[in-house]
């Protein structure tokens, strides 16, 4: 059973490169008795989430509030500095499409990397079925994405992210799918994902989005829960729900 | 809760009308004839309305590769005899690896250890496995415990075992581990195959001395205890079946001097059993060990209303014919017992009537064919139903299937990422593959006639070690190179996919690996071509090398994590492999060094090479070169271990 539960977690972000901690400013450091602590930023801050399945969490927040450090702890990228992080159920993390992708390769040899790279055995069967989602012409599987326009590009990384289903989901910005004709079929797969999946986080600044899937909202700045607001069960109407927010 | 819905990724699969099933075993027909395939053809013909079925088996006559068998395509292995009681033929784990995808059920019947090879490897785990347990390995005990472990893992990832009788799974140690697995399924016999002629009257022959013993000459069936039984008594005994102690029974019945009263049968066909069952007087099972499990003949000859002598065995041989009441049950390997039992029931026609039949109203009732086949039928549609439905779950919530945890996980990643590299390495290049070798083949040669000139030795005599020396090199080199540069290249993978960053300093290694496969081919044509080919000196090397490459990788597995977290180490690695090339006695020879000088001593690579190339020139290598390198290995090993902890934080390195 899927289960996220974070307790009092808090990440200092050790900030590398912004200050001089060489070797010669630590030894000179200690002689006149500098602190020669590690500039470190807190990038969350005491946070406790207790997330079970069907959780549809909204994190909202300005840029730099720990949206995205929070999503990555999660999936365990960063490890927590202090706290109790315990999660169950496979993780599948759709931070950023283009992660892996060499655009020198032909686009069917990028799609089994990429299901490999996700610990999946691409058989035909399964690129044929991403193919089909593409809506590209077939010939196109052997041109490097190089050639690709980048609505093509997209079609394809995004196929290939959502072929399966996920216990958890994360996703960093509801993804933008250009295209006019292929955003309608994808939001349509993303949506059946967010409801096959027993937990689903997504980071976005766009507040109708979170209103229209998720159960709960969760407002951070700098790192700490700034509040959090319950919502009913969402509303298919997304429409109207967008004009009040607007 | 997670929505039982229809999968996303739904495969077009068209619906297959039965289910197909592929049964596993050692011998099939026309090879040989035993009760293990009466089974498996029985099987296969009572399921044939609602599974198809395969089998795949080995061969030694060299026959036809895909024969037809009762209806049931039979694909025959080539083996190359029996060793140690099992076919030697190399390609079936091989075969029956290719075959798997193409069924929906896998059938092993076991003991199978050329099969369990394949499971045990993990291989084949996209299919259902059920195993028919028809005996445990008593031949050989003294491998078992190499055999074992893969029989465990082989039960452990089968869904159902299916065994003959329950008791089977309180005697089999192996068993009782997998016991809520087990199914008992009685073997059934077609009784009404074994229906006298009306026209014969009187059951029991009043002479009543014709004693019948069926199944393959192999030791554990106990003729051999049979043929002494016979020695100073009158009954006659007639054994079918042919197999490898022939010779031995046949030297036994001359011995006793029982020529006129013990026969050897041989094979003989199945109408021809069924008459021998019907006119013999009492049926003997004489097996000796726990292979026999079951008895199917003494089932046949219970079939055919005959008293039944069996052995107090741990299996299901004296259940399925009780004693007292269908069968006098001896101690095993008692010919004298043995005998006694025999004449008991030839000096009583009464007894022998009674006890055939309850015999054959056993058969009847406990022991039909329909009750098998719905037995075997119920476990097999359990087992795919279950699977399929697994599978469902599966693409919902596929919580087993992706493998990015663990280790084998990411070295299964870093594989995939290594192979992509190679690939596509050629992808935009002019001469393909083997531009690498080609550059590799003009630095031998520059290098080579520099070295020839300053040296008096031949130059062309050491060429081959210098192109190995140099392949070995350029694999180290860029090993390190690479993975200094490995965590930052591959800064999305580890923070948008979450991957687990030792992944992309396995990949260098693997990546490197296959680079020097193609730089290999230099030195190989050049020792071929040049040397007198001392295989026993390349095989020697062989551990070395291994040391070499699992040095390579943990030197990058430190240095890799060092220079992402320290920026400045990057240079550093770089100016120190240039001094380590030429402080190292790669390009020299180990002649033109001077084995003396402290550098070169305290210098690991020249150990690190030693080990290898010693044994590749001169066929040994000096043990302080050994110890040397497993020091430094040893502590490599202690920084790879925390390097690894380390690497949980390489996201905030990047």
């Amino acid at each position: 059973m899927a289960r996220i539960d974070l307790q009092d977690v808090c990440l200092d972000y050790p900030l590398y490169g912004a200050y001089d901690f060489s070797l010669k400013r630590r030894l000179l450091g200690r002689l006149f008795r500098q602190s020669s602590e590690m500039r470190t930023i807190r990038a969350i801050d005491s946070i406790s989430i207790d997330a079970k399945a069907g959780a549809r969490i909204g994190l909202a927040g300005p840029n730099g509030s720990g949206k995205s450090t929070l999503l990555r702890l999660i999936a365990g990228v960063f490890p927590a500095t202090s706290g109790k992080v315990e999660i169950s159920g496979n993780i599948v993390p759709l931070l950023g499409l283009g992660a892996g992708v060499n655009l020198d390769f032909v686009a069917a040899d990028n799609i089994s990397l990429l299901l490999r790279i996700s610990g999946r055995k691409p058989t035909p069967a399964i690129l044929e079925e991403i193919w089909a989602f593409t809506e590209l012409e077939e010939r196109m599987q052997r041109l490097p994405l190089r050639m690709f326009s980048s609505g093509m590009l997209m079609r394809v990384l995004f196929a290939t992210a959502t072929a399966f289903p996920a216990d958890i989901l994360l996703l960093d910005e509801w993804l933008s799918v250009v295209d006019e004709n292929f955003s309608a079929k994808a939001e349509q797969r993303l949506r059946k994902m967010v409801e096959t999946a027993a937990i689903v986080i997504i980071a976005s600044h766009d507040h109708a989005l979170l209103r229209r899937t998720c159960n709960s909202i969760i407002n951070l700045d700098h790192g700490r829960i700034a509040s959090t607001v319950a919502l009913d069960a969402p509303v298919p109407h997304h429409l109207e729900l967008r004009e009040i927010s607007a | 809760m997670i929505r039982i819905e229809p999968p996303m990724m739904v495969l077009n699969q068209p619906p297959a009308p039965r289910p197909s099933v592929l049964h596993i075993f050692k011998v099939y027909y026309p090879d040989l004839f035993g009760g293990t395939l009466t089974v498996i053809r029985d099987i296969c013909a009572s399921l044939k309305d609602t599974f198809n079925a395969a089998v795949l088996v080995c061969s030694r006559s060299g026959g036809e590769r895909q024969i037809v068998v009762n209806d049931v395509a039979v694909e025959r292995v080539h083996s190359f005899g029996d060793v140690l009681s099992l076919p030697a033929a190399p390609t079936y784990p091989w075969r029956l690896w290719r075959r798997i995808a193409e069924h929906d059920l896998l059938a092993l019947h076991a003991p199978f250890p050329l099969a369990d090879l394949v499971f045990a490897f993990g291989l084949g785990h996209t299919r259902p496995l059920v195993v028919h347990w028809h005996a445990d390995i008593v031949s050989h005990a003294a491998l078992r415990f190499l055999v074992e472990p893969m029989m465990r893992r082989t039960l452990r990832r089968a869904s159902a075992i299916i065994v003959s009788d329950p008791v089977l799974v309180e005697t089999t140690p192996l068993l009782q581990e997998f016991s809520d697995k087990c199914h008992a399924v009685p073997f059934g016999v077609d009784v009404e195959k074994y229906d006298r002629p009306a026209a014969q009257g009187d059951d029991v022959n009043a002479r009543g001395r014709l004693v019948l013993a069926c199944g393959r000459l192999v030791p554990y069936k106990g003729f051999d205890v049979l043929v002494r039984s016979a020695h100073a008594r009158n009954f006659e005994v007639w054994i079918v079946g042919e197999g490898r102690e022939r010779e031995h029974l046949e030297q036994l019945i001359r011995d006793y001097g029982l020529q006129d009263r013990v026969r050897l049968l041989g094979s003989v066909s199945e109408s021809e059993r069924v008459k021998l069952m019907r006119i013999a007087d009492v049926f003997v099972m004489p097996s000796v060990t726990n292979a026999e499990t079951f008895g199917l003949v003494q089932l046949e000859a219970m079939a055919a209303s005959r008293p039944i002598v069996n052995t107090a065995l741990d299996t299901g041989v004296p259940h399925v014919a009780r004693h007292g009441l269908e069968a006098i049950t001896v101690p095993p390997g008692d010919p004298t017992a043995l005998a006694d039992a025999i004449e008991t029931l030839i000096n009583d026609p009464e007894r022998r009537r009674r006890m055939g039949q309850a015999a054959r109203h056993r058969a009847l009732t406990k022991y039909s064919t329909t009750a098998f086949k719905e037995g075997v039928e119920t476990v097999y549609r359990k087992v795919v139903s279950e699977e399929a439905a697994a599978k469902d779950a599966g693409s919902l919530a596929p919580a087993p299937r992706p493998q990015t945890a663990g280790l084998i996980g990411a070295i299964q990643i870093a594989g995939a990422l290594a192979w992509s590299d190679v690939r596509h390495r050629y992808v935009r290049s002019l001469l393909g593959p083997f531009w690498m070798s080609i550059q590799m083949a003009i630095m031998v040669a520059v290098l080579g006639s520099v070295i020839g000139h300053l040296s008096n030795a031949s130059a062309v005599a050491r060429l081959p070690m210098l192109a190995a020396s140099l392949t070995a090199w350029t694999f180290l080199n860029s090993v390190v190179l690479d993975a200094t540069t490995a965590l930052q290249g591959s800064a999305s993978l580890i923070k948008d996919r979450a991957l687990p960053p030792v992944i992309f300093l396995l990949q260098c290694t693997f990546r490197q690996a296959l680079f020097a496969a193609h730089n290999a081919v230099v030195p190989l044509v050049l020792w071929l071509a040049l040397t007198p080919r001392d295989i026993g000196g390349a095989i020697a090397a062989l551990p070395g090398l291994v040391l070499f490459v699992v040095s390579a990788l943990g030197v990058s597995l430190v240095l890799g994590a060092l220079a992402t977290r320290y920026r400045d180490i990057k240079p550093i690695i770089e100016s120190s492999l240039t001094l380590a090339f030429l402080a190292s006695p790669i390009i020299w020879t180990p002649e033109m060094i001077d084995r003396g000088s402290t550098v070169m001593r305290l210098n690991p690579l020249t150990h690190l090479f030693a080990v290898w190339r010693d044994p590749l020139a001169s066929g040994h290598v000096a043990m302080t070169s050994v110890i040397y390198v497993l020091a430094c290995l040893a502590a490599l090993a202690a920084a790879a271990v925390v390097t690894i902890t380390q690497l949980r934080k390489a996201a905030f390195w990047i």
